[in-house]
């Protein structure tokens, strides 16, 4: 049986071609892309919330989208365990469908920042990171002017595991100027309880290809392949 | 502006009095209001080149003389032949007027027809680049509010249509004060058949026209006459005349169009940029050969009761114009619905030759479709300015400091420091091409995906070179331009520019002009570079000094490098590797940052440009890249040869021991040595032991090559050989300064 993965496209994402480029290309699993109205959950077997602007990020990011009926069907994925991926403005969008809790405010330097950055893993459980080692530290690019990452309970978010990567030096430590947006507690991605669903601001598909790397590093390549080898284990 | 008499009302318009006459002429009556709006609009200054086609007529015929060309000047955007079935298109234009009233819509609204140019030729939009030029802004508030918002403009339109910014140049320099000049260029890429559906041009009768996007408003009417006119302390009651963009709609009309154009439906395509629907229905059967009959009811208008007038002149952004064939309308249709964007069938192309435009009923515009395009020329007269011998003549002083010291005050002078404050904000990223990013090279470098090609590109031109010489400033700009390509390991394919000149009509400004449209036809010609495409822009100048903008004519190359490992950067690699100076150093430091900065002197002797060694050297470089023999390139600009050689050490905290005694063959003083910027010259790294077969390929070429040192493991520049004592520079303490001049100024 073959996997199926959907990128959704949003009126107004922009990252969607791209997600769908190292889906096909670098990673080799069937994917499609889907306008946001057509989606249907019952055809695949996980999903990606791609990044960009959708909706043009009119009222908040992704609250628009948040309302879409790809959502809906979506939510239904949630529920039943499949993967579900928000990258960047798609992270923004699953915060405000509340598949993922706490918010996500303008960074701190009030500025769009567009640069590579380190994350180092928190929780190697989950759905997409499973293939990695905790305090592993990846190299990955982040663009976004609505980055930074609020909750009020983050205790509860400790507890739970759902803290997925944080923002640090290349060795890994967590200071205030490897924090490039004002995140709380540096955190840089999270998931739900069930570790189904991950969000983070970071681009994991502009990180696959060590062409595009400025350290030939490909190590946004480990999310999609940990999706992968996640799926066939749910389906044996 | 003119008052003339049309049907007993006085009307005023800013066309001549000659002009009206002509109109009347051409019609064998009176114009309706509509009518003569259109006329006064397409025979602008902006729309109609009425000032600038004369000289224009230099450029030699892209399209005929350059077989991988396959659009050149007069279409929406050059567009090039690059092998494996790809087209790729480009152009660069100029929104400085908009800009100086309100920098952030006028900044995002220029990303927004810059967009639009190269998405009408059918092909995705994969990049932007943005020349800009702004007051100095140490102890200047208006100059940091314009160059605050107008890089915010660029980055938020950009950002948000996913479109990266991989490049852009900046000068700051105080004839720019109260006329910044904004100027956007973008590059599309797509395949031959794409472009071949989107000809800019309704040739067959029988076609549909149908309008798409965003809908047609009362804003920016006249914009193009307002760009056509110097700044004067009314602009700001202009404002109006200023449109407003909006990224999220012109994303949505990328896709549609795109998808649209896949059907394989569409036979014409243009966008409505200025002049609006005047502009785009008579152009497109104008140049196709038809006519066509267009209601300007079934326009989607953003307020009810505007007058045919208003519809025919409005400036709206994010509206495209689409000829489509009748059997498929409802599938391009279809494309537009699924995007949800507003669109109205408005016309029908025929075979009269006449646009007619009816407001219902009522035939409010009867005229030839080539009518509009066909405005008179002047012939304008230029004059070299009085002004120029006397600051040629101005002799370098001695240097009032020591050496080392004007290095770091050079290395964190505005027009030499660091640019990542505004490239941060772009996203250079987006669409996972970008291969060479923002300071990691000279030009940015993007992949063709399926293939192991590559496209570099830069923008760029020295204004205060062109200020004291505009003919060899105009091909000073195009070997910098040139060399940022080739240093990231390009050949460079093609041309666009952006004339960013003065007042046309006072003949000091036109000289300018003229000269540097000379300069860039004789160096395009002998190099072998189509030149496919240009805008002008005129009347850069305020009231408020009373004086035109130093001369900008800025320049884009796109260059094509061929598979991946011949991708060259600009940082140094290797400790112990050798580093080499291509080209010898002039006494030419008029108009360089070193006279600007560190003596306040404008004047000087500019760089020249000798166009057989040029080529020589480029020959010379193609060689040693085929024998993979080169590890770093980066091209000698702004400050210098010591500045580039700081530069490279930078990213990867090397150093560099040099010795100059070898070098300095003609015997220059220190300062003319380290400062002069001299055009065509390059650093290199190469390692020691291919030394001896660079010298031989060196002879072979006749060229001069010199070793100035090498790469040390530490980060210092020590250098000897100076008439001076030896100076040492540390390195991290240049990096700071280079790094914190912008922010220090922008983030108080």
């Amino acid at each position: 049986m073959t996997i199926k993965i959907a990128v959704i496209q949003f009126p107004g994402a922009n990252c969607d071609l791209d997600a769908v480029h190292v889906l096909r290309n670098v990673v080799g699993v069937d994917t499609s892309l889907v306008w946001h109205n057509h989606f249907k959950e019952a055809d695949f077997d996980g999903v990606i919330l791609p990044g960009g602007f959708s909706f043009g990020d009119y009222l908040r990011a992704g609250i628009i989208a948040a309302h879409s009926p790809a959502l809906d069907e979506a939510r239904i994925m949630l529920k039943d365990g499949r993967p579900i991926l928000g990258i960047c403005n798609g992270f923004q969008i699953l915060i405000e469908a509340e598949f993922l809790p706490g918010a996500l405010l303008q960074n701190e330097t009030l500025k769009f920042v567009c640069k590579w950055v380190n994350i180092k893993v928190i929780n190697d459980r989950t759905a997409f990171t499973h293939r990695m080692k905790k305090d592993d530290v990846l190299a990955i690019p982040i663009a976004h002017g609505e980055g930074r990452y609020y909750t009020d309970n983050l205790k509860e978010l400790e507890e739970n595991d759902q803290i997925v990567f944080k923002y640090s030096t290349e060795d890994g430590r967590f200071k205030s100027e490897a924090n490039p947006n004002g995140s709380l507690e540096s955190i840089a991605g999270i998931c739900n309880i069930e570790q189904n669903c991950v969000g983070l601001m970071p681009h994991p598909e502009r990180a696959s290809e060590s062409i595009l790397s400025p350290k030939q590093t490909t190590h946004g390549r480990i999310f999609f392949e940990s999706m992968i080898e996640f799926i066939k284990r749910r389906l044996t | 502006m003119t008052k003339v008499k049309l049907n007993g009302e006085e009307v005023s318009v800013e066309m001549t009095r000659d002009e009206f006459e002509k109109v009347k002429e051409l019609l064998n009556r009176d114009p309706t209001i509509t009518e003569l709006g259109g006329f006064d609009v397409m025979w602008s200054e902006h729309c109609s080149y009425k000032s600038s086609r004369p000289r224009l007529k230099l450029f030699e015929d892209a399209e005929a003389n350059y077989d991988y060309v396959l659009a050149g000047p007069g279409e929406d955007a050059g567009v090039i032949d690059i092998g494996d079935g790809y087209a790729l298109a480009f152009r660069i234009e100029s929104h400085n007027h908009p800009s100086a009233i309100e920098p952030y819509h006028g900044a995002a609204t220029g990303i927004g027809g810059i967009i639009r140019d190269v998405l009408c030729m059918g092909v995705r939009p994969i990049a932007l680049l943005d020349p800009l030029r702004f007051g100095r802004l140490a102890g200047n508030s208006h100059s940091q509010w314009l160059f605050k918002y107008v890089v915010k403009g660029i980055a938020d339109y950009g950002n948000c249509t996913g479109i990266p910014t991989i490049g852009g140049e900046v000068e700051f320099d105080d004839s720019f004060k109260h006329n910044c000049l904004v100027n956007v260029a973008c590059i599309g890429l797509g395949t031959i058949e794409d472009f071949k559906h989107a000809p800019s041009r309704a040739y067959n009768p029988g076609d549909y026209i149908i309008l798409m996007g965003g809908s047609t408003g009362r804003d920016g009417i006249h914009g193009v006459t307002f760009a056509s006119r110097t700044l004067t302390e009314m602009s700001e009651a202009d404002r109006p005349a200023v449109q407003i963009g909006d990224p999220f709609t012109k994303k949505m009309i990328i896709e549609a169009t795109l998808e649209a154009v896949k059907t394989g439906f569409v036979r014409g395509l243009k966008d409505l940029g200025g002049g609006g629907l005047t502009c785009a229905t008579s152009e497109l059967t104008g140049d196709g050969n038809t006519g066509a009959k267009i209601n300007l009811r079934e326009v989607f208008t953003a307020e009810p009761g505007m007058t045919s007038y208003e519809i025919m002149l409005s400036e709206s952004q994010e509206r495209m114009a689409f000829i489509v064939k009748p059997e498929g309308l409802e599938t391009v249709l279809n494309v537009f619905r699924k995007y949800e964007m507003a669109f109205a069938v408005i016309g029908k192309t025929d075979d009269s030759k006449v646009l007619k435009i009816f407001d219902g009923e009522k035939l409010v515009v009867n005229i030839p479709a080539k009518a509009l395009s066909e405005s008179p020329t002047f012939k304008r007269k230029e004059k070299r300015p009085e002004y120029l011998d006397q600051l040629l003549a101005q002799p370098t002083p001695k240097p009032n400091k020591q050496i080392g010291e004007i290095i770091e005050i050079l290395i964190a002078s505005e027009n030499i420091c660091s640019k990542e404050w505004i490239y941060r904000q772009y996203d250079h990223e987006v669409g996972v091409r970008s291969v060479v990013k923002c300071g990691n090279g000279d030009s940015g470098v993007l992949r063709v995906i399926g293939t192991n090609k590559f496209i570099a590109s830069s923008v760029g031109v020295n204004s205060k070179h062109c200020y004291l010489d505009p003919y060899e400033g105009a091909k000073g700009g195009l070997v910098e331009v040139c060399g940022n390509v080739i240093a990231n390991g390009a050949k460079p394919m093609a041309m666009v520019n952006c004339c960013n000149f003065g007042n046309p009509e006072i003949p000091e400004s036109f000289w300018y002009f003229s000269q540097a449209v000379e300069g860039m036809n004789d160096f395009c010609r002998s190099l072998k570079i189509p030149i496919v495409g240009g805008n002008v822009s005129f009347y850069n100048e305020d009231e408020v000094t009373k004086t035109a903008i130093k001369a900008t004519p800025q320049i884009m190359i796109v260059g094509l490098i061929d598979g991946y490992n011949n991708i060259i950067t600009l940082p140094f690699k290797t400790a112990g590797n050798d580093i080499l100076i291509l080209g010898e150093t002039e006494a030419e430091l008029g108009g360089s940052e070193y006279h600007s900065v560190i003596h306040r002197l404008e004047g000087g002797i500019p760089p020249k440009v000798d166009e057989d060694k040029i080529r020589a050297r480029w020959n010379f470089i193609s060689a040693l890249y085929d024998r993979n023999l080169i590890k770093a390139n980066h091209d000698v600009n702004k400050g210098g040869f010591i500045v580039t050689i700081a530069e490279m050490c930078f990213k990867n905290k090397l150093g560099a021991h040099l010795d100059l005694s070898s070098y300095n063959a003609n015997g220059l003083r220190d300062d003319e040595l380290l400062f002069s910027e001299t055009v065509g010259r390059f650093v290199l790294e190469t390692e020691s032991t291919r030394l001896n077969e660079i010298m031989l390929l060196a002879t072979k070429f006749r060229i001069k090559v010199t070793k100035l040192g090498v790469i040390l493991n530490q980060p210092k520049i020590i250098i000897k050989g100076l008439e001076n004592q030896d100076i040492s520079l540390d390195i991290d303490k240049l990096k700071d300064l280079y790094d914190s001049t912008i922010p220090n100024l922008m983030e108080m």
